[in-house]
C-alpha cells in the first residue's frame, strides 16, 4: 500500500510539472495548447539522442531541457502569438495541427517503434518495509522543488507578480504600459521548459513512443480542467488528487488507470461546472 | 452560381446525388461508398460544430458507439441489416442523451476536451472491461441476411444505399437548421446569453442538437459497420478526430454543402493523394494550420461568394 502511494507521488509529481505550463496558456490566454505535448515528447526523445552519444543522465538530461527552449520559442512566436483573443475552436485546431507535425518529425527522425531508457540509478531504498527506486524518490523532491519555486516566483519577483496579474485582469495590466504579451511569451517558454523536464523525468520510467505527447497531454487536461485553470495551488493539489488516482486504480486494475482519470474528471465537472 | 445550389433542398440533393454517381462509376463504387459514409459522419459532426458553435473533439465516440451498437447486435441477436442500422441509431440517441444534459453546459475548450476525454474512455471500454464481446484489439467480422435484391454484399447495391441515406440526411439536416428552431440554434451560436434573454431555453434545444448529432454518427458508425462487414477499436480511435475536424474545416463550417464536398476533399486526398505524400500527419498539421490562419471559409465557403 506504501508503495502504491509512492507511485501516486511520483506520477501525480510528474503530471505537475507538465501540467504547470498549460494551466498557465489556459489561464493567461484561454488557449488548449495541444503543442505543450510535441515539447514533452521532444525532451524525452533529446534526452535519448543525448544518451546516446555516450553522455551522462544529468548533463543529456539538462542539455535536452535546453534545446526545448528555441522549439517553443518557434511555436510562440509563429502559432501561438497570432491565436490572442482569436476564437478559440481555431486555437485547439492550430496548436493540434503543430502537434501533428511533431509526432510525425520525432517518427521521421527516431522510427515509431518505442525505444526504451533504463533507470539512470538503479538503486533502490528499502524503508519502513517497502523497495523503492531511489529515481522515483528524487522525482517527487524535485517536483516539490519546482513547486516552491514557482511559488516563490510568482509572490516574489516582479515577473511573477506581473503574470498573476495579468491572469487577473489583462487590460488593466496593460493600462499600466507594461507589455504583457511579453511577459506571457516569457512564461510560455518556462513551462514549456518544464515539460521537457516532465519527459525527461518520465522517460526512464516508461518508454518514449512519439504518441507518448498525446496520451501524456490529454491527462494534464484532465489535471488543469479539475484543479482550474491558471490556478496553481489548484493544479498541483489536482495533479497529486490524480495521480493518486492513477496508482490506487492501477494497483487493482492496471488498464483502467487512465480511464478512471477521466471519469473523476468527468464527476467533477458534473457537480462543480466551469463556464469557459 | 454556386450559390443557387445550396438555395432549394431539391437542387442541392439532385447535385450531390450527380456528383457522386459520376465520381462513383468513374472511379471505384467500393472507395466511394466509403466517402458517402463519411460525408453522413461530417455532417453530424458539422451540425454541432457550424451550426451549434460547439468543436467537439471526441466525435469518433458516437460513430464508434454506433458502429459496436450495430455490430454487437447483428453478431449476437439477428444478423439483419436494417435492424442493426436502427440499433447504431438507437446507441448514438442512447449515449447522447446520457452525456448530453451535462457536457452541453460547458462550451469552448472545456466541452472539446470532455468530449476528447470520454472517447478515450469508450476507447478503453471496448478495449478491455467489454474484449469479451467486442473482440478487443482485434474486432470482430459480420455477416449480413440478404432479402432478394436487398443486398448488402453487393457493391451497387450499398452504394446506392449509402447514397440515398446521405441524401436523406442532407434533407433532415437542410429541414431542421432552415426550421425557425435552427434559427433559433443560430442565435444560441452568435449570443446564447440574448437568446436566454428572449426567453428560450437554450438547454433544452442544445440537448436535442446534441442527441440528433449523436444519431446521425451513430447511423454513420452503423453503416461502416454494414459497409466492411466487420468493426475494430479504429472506428472509436481518439486519435481519428482530427480526420472529421478537418473535413469540416476544409468544406466549410456550417453549411450542408460544405460538410459534403469538406468529407469528399478529405476521402480523396487520404485515399489518392496519400501514397504520393510520404508524411501524411506532416502534411495534415500544415494543411490544418494553413485553413486555421488563412483559409477559414473553406472550399465552399469560398466558392459560393464567386
Amino acid at each position: 500500500m506504501l508503495q502504491t502511494i509512492f507511485y501516486g507521488l511520483t506520477i501525480g509529481g510528474i503530471l505537475y510539472i507538465i501540467s504547470i505550463g498549460l494551466s498557465l496558456t489556459f489561464g493567461a490566454m484561454g488557449i488548449v495548447n495541444f503543442s505543450h505535448g510535441v515539447i514533452y515528447a521532444a525532451g524525452a526523445y533529446a534526452l535519448y539522442a543525448g544518451l546516446k552519444t555516450g553522455m551522462s543522465f544529468i548533463p543529456a538530461a539538462i542539455l535536452a531541457v535546453l534545446a526545448s527552449i528555441p522549439l517553443s520559442y518557434v511555436i510562440e512566436r509563429f502559432v501561438i502569438r497570432r491565436l490572442y483573443g482569436k476564437s478559440i475552436d481555431y486555437a485547439i485546431i492550430a496548436t493540434y495541427a503543430v502537434l501533428l507535425m511533431g509526432v510525425d518529425g520525432l517518427k521521421w527522425i527516431w522510427g515509431a517503434s518505442p525505444l526504451p531508457i533504463s533507470d539512470p540509478l538503479g538503486i533502490t531504498v528499502g524503508f519502513w518495509g517497502v523497495e523503492m527506486p531511489l529515481y522515483r524518490l528524487l522525482i517527487i523532491g524535485l517536483s516539490l522543488t519546482v513547486f516552491i519555486g514557482l511559488s516563490m516566483f510568482f509572490k516574489r519577483t516582479v515577473v511573477g507578480k506581473i503574470v498573476v496579474a495579468g491572469l487577473q485582469d489583462r487590460e488593466a495590466v496593460r493600462s499600466l504600459g507594461i507589455d504583457i504579451d511579453k511577459y506571457f511569451a516569457l512564461v510560455f517558454i518556462l513551462g514549456s521548459a518544464l515539460a521537457a523536464l516532465g519527459g525527461v523525468l518520465y522517460a526512464p520510467i516508461s518508454a518514449l513512443h512519439p504518441y507518448m505527447g498525446f496520451h501524456v497531454l490529454i491527462l494534464c487536461f484532465a489535471v488543469v480542467i479539475v484543479g482550474g485553470m491558471g490556478n496553481f495551488k489548484g493544479t498541483a493539489l489536482a495533479a497529486l488528487g490524480l495521480g493518486m488516482v492513477m496508482a490506487l486504480t492501477g494497483r487493482f486494475w492496471g488498464p483502467a488507470a487512465e480511464a478512471m482519470v477521466f471519469v473523476v474528471m468527468i464527476l467533477v465537472l458534473v457537480f462543480r461546472p466551469i463556464e469557459v | 452560381m454556386f450559390k443557387k445550389i445550396e438555395q432549394y433542398p431539391a437542387v442541392t440533393m439532385v447535385v450531390i446525388a450527380a456528383g457522386f454517381i459520376v465520381f462513383g462509376f468513374s472511379t471505384s463504387l467500393l472507395k466511394i461508398t466509403d466517402f458517402i459514409i463519411f460525408c453522413i459522419f461530417v455532417l453530424g459532426f458539422d451540425l454541432l460544430y457550424g451550426h451549434m458553435g460547439r468543436l467537439s473533439f471526441g466525435h469518433m465516440l458516437y460513430l464508434g458507439t454506433g458502429a459496436y451498437s450495430a455490430a454487437l447486435f447483428s453478431r449476437y441477436v439477428l444478423p439483419d441489416p436494417f435492424l442493426a442500422m436502427a440499433a447504431g441509431i438507437l446507441g448514438g440517441v442512447l449515449i447522447g442523451s446520457i452525456i448530453g444534459p451535462v457536457i452541453v453546459r460547458t462550451s469552448g475548450a472545456c466541452f472539446a476536451l470532455l468530449n476528447l476525454a470520454l472517447n478515450q474512455v469508450g476507447h478503453f471500454a471496448v478495449l478491455v472491461p467489454l474484449a469479451g464481446i467486442t473482440g478487443g484489439e482485434d474486432g470482430m467480422s459480420l455477416h449480413f441476411n440478404s432479402y432478394g435484391f436487398i443486398n448488402f454484399n453487393d457493391l451497387e447495391f450499398l452504394f446506392f444505399f449509402s447514397l440515398g441515406s446521405l441524401l436523406f440526411v442532407v434533407f433532415l439536416v437542410l429541414k431542421f437548421v432552415r426550421s425557425p428552431y435552427g434559427l433559433f440554434l443560430k442565435a444560441t451560436k452568435e449570443n446564447e446569453i440574448r437568446a436566454q434573454f428572449l426567453g428560450y431555453n437554450t438547454h433544452i434545444n442544445k440537448v436535442v442538437t446534441f442527441v440528433l448529432s449523436a444519431a446521425i454518427s451513430g447511423f454513420a458508425g452503423a453503416l461502416t459497420v454494414i459497409n466492411y462487414r466487420f468493426t475494430n477499436p479504429s472506428f472509436i480511435d481518439p486519435t481519428r478526430n482530427v480526420e472529421v475536424i478537418f473535413a469540416a474545416l476544409m468544406g466549410g463550417a456550417g453549411n450542408v454543402m460544405g460538410a459534403v464536398v469538406g468529407g469528399t476533399m478529405f476521402m480523396t486526398i487520404s485515399n489518392y493523394l496519400a501514397r504520393y505524400i510520404v508524411r501524411w500527419e506532416m502534411f495534415l498539421g500544415a494543411a490544418l494550420l494553413f485553413i486555421a490562419f488563412k483559409f477559414r471559409k473553406g472550399i465552399w465557403g469560398y466558392l459560393r461568394q464567386v
